[in-house]
């Protein structure tokens, strides 16, 4: 039925209206319910007769609420739709043929589209049948000659959605041309843009039927058309369709999961169809880029998915660096500056080389063995990159694998005993890969090893010292490219590691080293995401066929080759769907074509609306019925109670996300145990836990007292001590640990040991006391000691020596007595260290007594002696003091060491300047 | 002496000194040493004054026992607004509240038809607030020997019956206290419109469809039945007292405290 604007879906409901009549009587005979009310003193008015009983009735506005709610319900049920719009009277007779635009263009404004197509079979023509014909193509193609009627054309539309392919409308002229279906009217929803294939087919469905066109092209932007980046950042074009107001849309930088890491404004010019967008990023956040996206649209061709295929590189490095403190590590440095662009992967070379990674990188290893050398040629010539960087070891030998013979000798500029400054560096080669960077003022170069002057020695360098010197070589080998750092990849030889530069540096060498011949236009790539017509990424669909290298320039994207990344052997490889495509409206419409606007595509189902404000009046009218009997007080409490519940729910449903993204993070408050944060933030004391609760107890009674002392005599001021357990606490932390042994030790565990070995290797230092000094005649035994601690990596001991640091850190010492006196303590032997243990320094992390030094420093909760001490006050303070020397030779390393030669050193500075020693010690302001 | 001891408690239930010699705590006189008494009876420091040897011997006095009953009605238990206690949780702070001070100066206390007898000393008020709370005994059962009788109810009954339910136990205790406690809602009748009433405990409802056409009448039978039952506490030598619950619970004490003084009850 047909009514002004409106059209009633099932008009015989409206004989419901006449109903209304009847429910008014009804509601207003009814009364409402009374309230309720307990009185135990109602049985004084037992024979009391109501004197007044007025009738009861419904009030007034109760029962407009409730016609209107009646009058909502029926007009509801008859599913009015308001259709300013609806088509083709006339024409009503015959199928009607709706053609739908399904590609990726449509998909922005892809719920008008299918509300108009919706539409279609509205109003008089809704018991014709329906045809629909869809231009994308598919593998299995919508046939035109089925017959929809109007709940199955309905539900098809609903379930339609825009293809992430272009469309192909000449395919779909032929399949119409094919089905030999003649519709008595057509309706066609477009994108309207391409002119060039919209206009012939505009023109052949209008000599085949009345046709009416709904035109809704692209509002924002079409197309992100092209990338391209550079070192420093990004550029987007970014297309539209209708190039008249000048507007600006905003684009995102988005990670693979989603994250924005960037966001930038493209801005259209009034008149300019193109715009571009620029993104200056740190080249760290470039490499997590997967795509980028105009926000707030959604479409396949506004998605620029952002491959691999300049950007990651697989990296290998072999070290042959093997100390425990990673700032001093040269590998540090390396990984460092190349995580944010390389895979990286360690191990031995021959494993490396298995993996054929893009680049290998060795820190000073100077013999490589036949073997590997043979197979590291290979996949050099095979177009692999070999970097090198010196160091002592390489400097020692023979290195075959240089780009440049060496001199067999390290050079060594600056220094005591060279004339020479150290250098800066010089300005990059024109030639080089890395000219272009600003070679920074302040990096010196202290050593290198010096390669042999050759003819080709110039056009091999890469980089200079200023003063000619090269400082890094490079040469082709085969296919591949060998690199060579004239300096250690750590800060060991110069400051070079430390600059930014270095960054740079090496990732033009990992790029330039990748060689041509790495085969790109192989391969076959898998498809492993795929956009979907709003762009959104998926998993690809079943129909999704690898696609060879070489033709990601040329293929139109389809059902077969969905936009989206591929997986392939370098990477992963993008199929934007967008890309190069220019949008351009139509405007040229057949004179025959009824063109729609958008308002009268556009019905409005009013059905649900009515029945909804049915309810809404019924809800309402509940509330008033209970009010009027007197239940709404509790009622409305309860009510609050519930919003404020959900409210509350909701409030923490939005917070949740934020408090998710702060559990990534690292939050140390909760990883942490809190002993471990509160050694780290004030320096204390510690000892090791043994098992046995008499000598724990002693030995913290010892170590709070030492920490007494230390604190009213010296600068030093520790917090109280901590027992730790060598298996589960961090161990770091702590300067220095204590263990002082019972009567009969229980061994430690090999895990305990290792952490203990691990500790001292990093810096720690560790003193053992084995209180056995009591025993009249021994010397100090360790023979305990090697049962408890097994596997303790013990380096070589010796007695202290008379004019050892340890007697003059703080206080001048004779001796070290504990509570036992005259007892040796042993000490690393000086010069043990090797160049592997970096803890060299001069500085012992072993000491191990056996005088009970902690009895003697032990104090209780109020500071007075626990124990007695052979030699008494006088010895006991003797044993404090030895406390205090070797806490502060723990703590200043060799720092006092070398203030042991100061005096010296101070007397030959005051023999040349004439300046007296001690006033410069006084005030060193002056 | 029995016979006596029983006549005094007749004439004069409970009161403090019997003004004779016996068991209580006040000096009464010093008698001779006679052959019967015990040894560590002898006053010695009032014999040292002469050659004789004197007894000392106390005043007699005997505990009253005073019993308690409230009304297990569910009207009874019952309170218009939320945030008060209901009339018999009131009505039973009032009278455990005086019950302990009874027991503290001596008296003997208990629950009027409880399964107890009447106790005396420290343990006395827990015993007597979990017969309180416990018993739901309807009737009115006169107890064994003379007592003060604290009946608490809403007494919304009509007075007559409560005369009938009343009269075997006023036969018994000549002395007794009704505690009328009532909540704020049946002072005021704060209803209006068309209202469907309940008693508690009784299927019994009337609707009124105007509730504020009542309200004179009610508020004039409430007073006239209050009267009544003044009346019926005279008649029977015993004494109203009224407690809303919307007062504190201190006011309702005091003034039961007072009722019982006036019989007689130490403090």
């Amino acid at each position: 039925m047909n009514l002004g604007p409106f059209l009633f879906g099932a008009p015989l409901a409206l004989l419901g209206l006449i109903a209304l009549p009847v429910i008014w009587y009804i509601l207003r005979a009814t009364p409402p319910t009374p309230k309720q009310a307990d009185l135990p003193s109602l049985r004084l008015l037992d024979d009391l007769e109501a004197r007044e009983e007025t009738p009861a009735r419904t009030p007034w506005w109760i029962l407009l609420l409730r016609l209107i709610m009646a009058a909502a319900a029926i007009l509801g049920l008859s599913l009015p739709i308001y259709a300013p719009g609806a088509i083709g009277d006339d024409a009503a007779g015959g199928p009607v043929l709706v053609i739908v635009d399904n590609g990726w263009t449509s998909a922005q404004r892809w719920s008008e589209l299918r509300n108009a197509a919706a539409s279609a079979l509205d109003g008089e023509s809704r018991d014709t049948p329906a045809h629909l014909l869809l231009t994308a193509p598919r593998e299995l193609n919508q046939d035109p000659g089925e017959r929809f009627t109007r709940t199955s054309f309905e539900a098809r539309i609903r379930s339609l959605q825009p293809n992430p392919w272009p469309i192909d409308r000449a395919d779909a002229l032929a399949r119409l041309t094919a089905s030999n279906l003649s519709p008595a009217r057509i309706l066609w929803l477009t994108d309207g843009l391409d002119p060039e294939t919209a206009e012939p087919f505009a023109r052949a469905l209008a000599e085949t039927a009345p046709l009416t066109i709904y035109a809704a092209p692209p509002r924002g932007p079409a197309a992100l058309s092209g990338l391209s980046a550079d070192a420093s950042g990004v550029t987007l074009t970014v297309r539209r369709a209708d190039p008249v107001n000048a507007v600006s849309h905003y684009i995102s930088a988005l990670t693979l999961d989603g994250a924005a890491l960037a966001t930038t404004e493209a801005d259209f010019a009034a008149g300019e169809a193109d715009a571009e967008a620029v993104f200056t990023l740190p080249p760290a956040a470039l490499a997590r880029i997967s795509r980028f996206q105009v926000t707030a649209t959604s479409s396949a061709g506004n998605v620029w998915l952002w491959d691999s295929a300049d950007r990651s590189r697989r990296v290998g490095l072999v070290s042959g660096d093997r100390t425990a403190q990673p700032l001093l590590s040269d590998m540090h440095y390396i990984r460092k500056a190349l995580e944010p662009f390389a895979t990286i992967t360690e191990g031995e070379l021959i494993d490396l080389i298995a993996d054929n990674p893009d680049a290998i990188i060795l820190t000073d290893i100077g013999q490589i063995d036949p073997v590997a050398e043979a197979a590291v040629t290979a996949w050099i010539e095979a177009g692999g990159a070999l970097i090198r960087f010196s160091g002592p070891l390489m400097a020692a030998q023979d290195a075959p694998l240089v780009p440049a013979p060496l001199r067999r000798a390290s050079r060594a500029i600056g220094g005591t005993l060279t004339w020479e400054e150290p250098q800066p560096l010089g300005a990059f080669p024109e030639t080089s890969p890395f000219a272009g960077l600003i070679p920074p003022s302040d990096v010196k170069v202290r050593q290198q090893v010096l390669a042999r002057p050759g003819p080709d020695l110039a056009r091999r360098t890469w980089a200079r010292l200023a003063d000619g010197s090269p400082l890094v070589t490079a040469d082709r080998r085969g296919a591949g490219t060998l690199v060579l750092y004239h300096v250690t990849a750590g800060p060991d030889w110069s400051d070079l590691p430390y600059s930014g530069v270095f960054v740079d540096m090496l990732r033009r060498t990992i790029a330039a080293g990748r060689g041509e011949a790495v085969p790109d236009e192989d391969g076959l790539y898998t498809p492993a995401l795929a956009l979907n017509g709003s762009g959104r990424l998926i998993q690809a669909g079943p129909n999704a066929a690898p696609l060879q290298a070489a033709d990601f320039g040329t293929v139109i994207a389809s059902e077969t080759h969905p936009p989206g990344l591929y997986q392939g052997p370098s990477g992963t490889r993008a199929l934007n769907v967008a890309r190069d495509y220019r949008p351009a409206a139509v405007t040229n419409w057949p004179a025959s074509a009824i063109l729609l606007g958008d308002a009268e595509a556009r019905n409005l189902r009013l059905g649900g609306l009515l029945l909804g404000f049915a309810l809404i009046l019924l809800a309402i009218d509940l509330l008033v019925a209970l009010g009027l009997a007197g239940r709404l007080p509790r009622l409305a409490k309860t009510v609050a109670v519930i919003t404020l519940l959900s409210l509350t729910f909701t409030t923490v449903l939005l917070q949740q996300p934020a408090t998710a993204q702060l559990h990534n993070g690292p939050d140390i408050e909760q990883n942490t145990p809190s002993k471990e944060v509160e050694a780290a933030l004030r320096m204390r004391l510690a000892y090791i836990e043994t098992g046995d609760a008499n000598t724990d107890r002693a030995t913290s009674a010892g170590l709070l007292g030492l920490s007494l002392t230390l604190y009213r005599r010296s600068s030093v001021e520790p917090a109280e001590p901590h027992a730790v357990n060598l298996e589960t606490d961090a161990l770091d932390v702590y300067p220095i640990l204590f263990l002082s042994l019972p009567e009969n030790p229980n061994p430690f565990s090999a895990l305990a040991v290792a952490n203990l070995n691990r500790y001292m290797r990093s810096g720690g230092a560790l003193f053992i006391d084995t209180r056995k000094g009591g025993s009249i005649g021994t010397s100090t035994s360790f023979e305990g000691l090697d049962a408890v601690l097994e596997g303790l990596d013990t380096p070589p001991l010796a007695p202290v020596p008379t004019d050892h640091v340890l007697t003059r850190s703080f206080y001048l010492l004779n001796g070290f007595p504990g509570r036992y006196a005259g007892r040796r303590l042993w000490i690393e032997a000086t010069g043990a260290s090797n160049r592997d243990d970096r803890r060299g320094d001069g500085v012992s992390r072993l000491f191990v007594g056996d005088a009970d030094y902690l009895a003697a420093w032990a104090v209780d909760e109020r500071g007075r002696a626990l124990y007695s001490v052979d030699g008494g006050d006088q010895q006991r303070e003797m044993a404090k003091r030895f406390g205090i020397n070797l806490v502060i030779y723990v703590l200043t390393g060799n720092y006092k060491e070398d203030q042991v030669h100061l005096p010296a050193l101070l007397e030959r500075l005051g023999k040349e300047d004439h300046e007296p020693v001690d006033k410069t010690r006084d005030d060193p302001n002056d | 002496m029995p016979l006596n001891a029983a006549a005094a408690d007749v004439i004069h239930p409970g009161a403090a000194g019997r003004k004779r010699a016996g068991s209580g705590e006040q000096f009464w006189q010093f008698r001779r040493y006679a052959q019967t008494d015990a040894a560590d009876q002898i006053d010695w420091r009032r014999s040292a004054r002469s050659d004789e040897y004197f007894v000392r011997e106390a005043e007699l006095e005997t505990a009253r026992t005073i019993l308690f009953w409230a009304d297990p009605h569910p009207g009874f238990d019952w309170t218009g607004g939320r945030e008060q206690m209901t009339k018999s949780t009131r009505a039973k702070t009032i009278m455990l509240a005086l019950g302990s001070g009874l027991a503290r100066s001596g008296e003997r206390i208990g629950v009027l038809g409880g399964t107890r007898p009447p106790s005396l000393g420290k343990a006395a008020p827990d015993r007597l607030a979990e017969d309180l709370l416990t018993s739901q005994n309807e009737a009115l059962p006169p107890p064994k020997s003379t007592a003060l009788a604290v009946i608490a109810s809403d007494f919304y009954d009509p007075v007559t019956d409560w005369q009938t339910r009343l009269a075997p136990l006023a036969g018994r205790c000549h002395h007794g206290v009704l505690l009328a406690v009532s909540d704020p809602i049946e002072h005021d009748f704060p209803y209006t419109g068309r209202t469907r009433f309940s008693r508690p405990g009784s299927l019994q409802t009337r609707i009124f469809g105007r509730a504020e056409t009542v309200r004179d009448d009610y508020l004039a039978r409430f007073e006239a039945h209050r009267e009544a039952l003044a009346q019926l506490a005279l008649r029977m030598g015993w004494a109203l007292v009224t407690h809303r619950t919307d007062q504190p619970a201190l006011h309702g004490a005091a003034a039961l405290q007072l009722a019982l003084q006036q019989f007689g009850a130490r403090r």
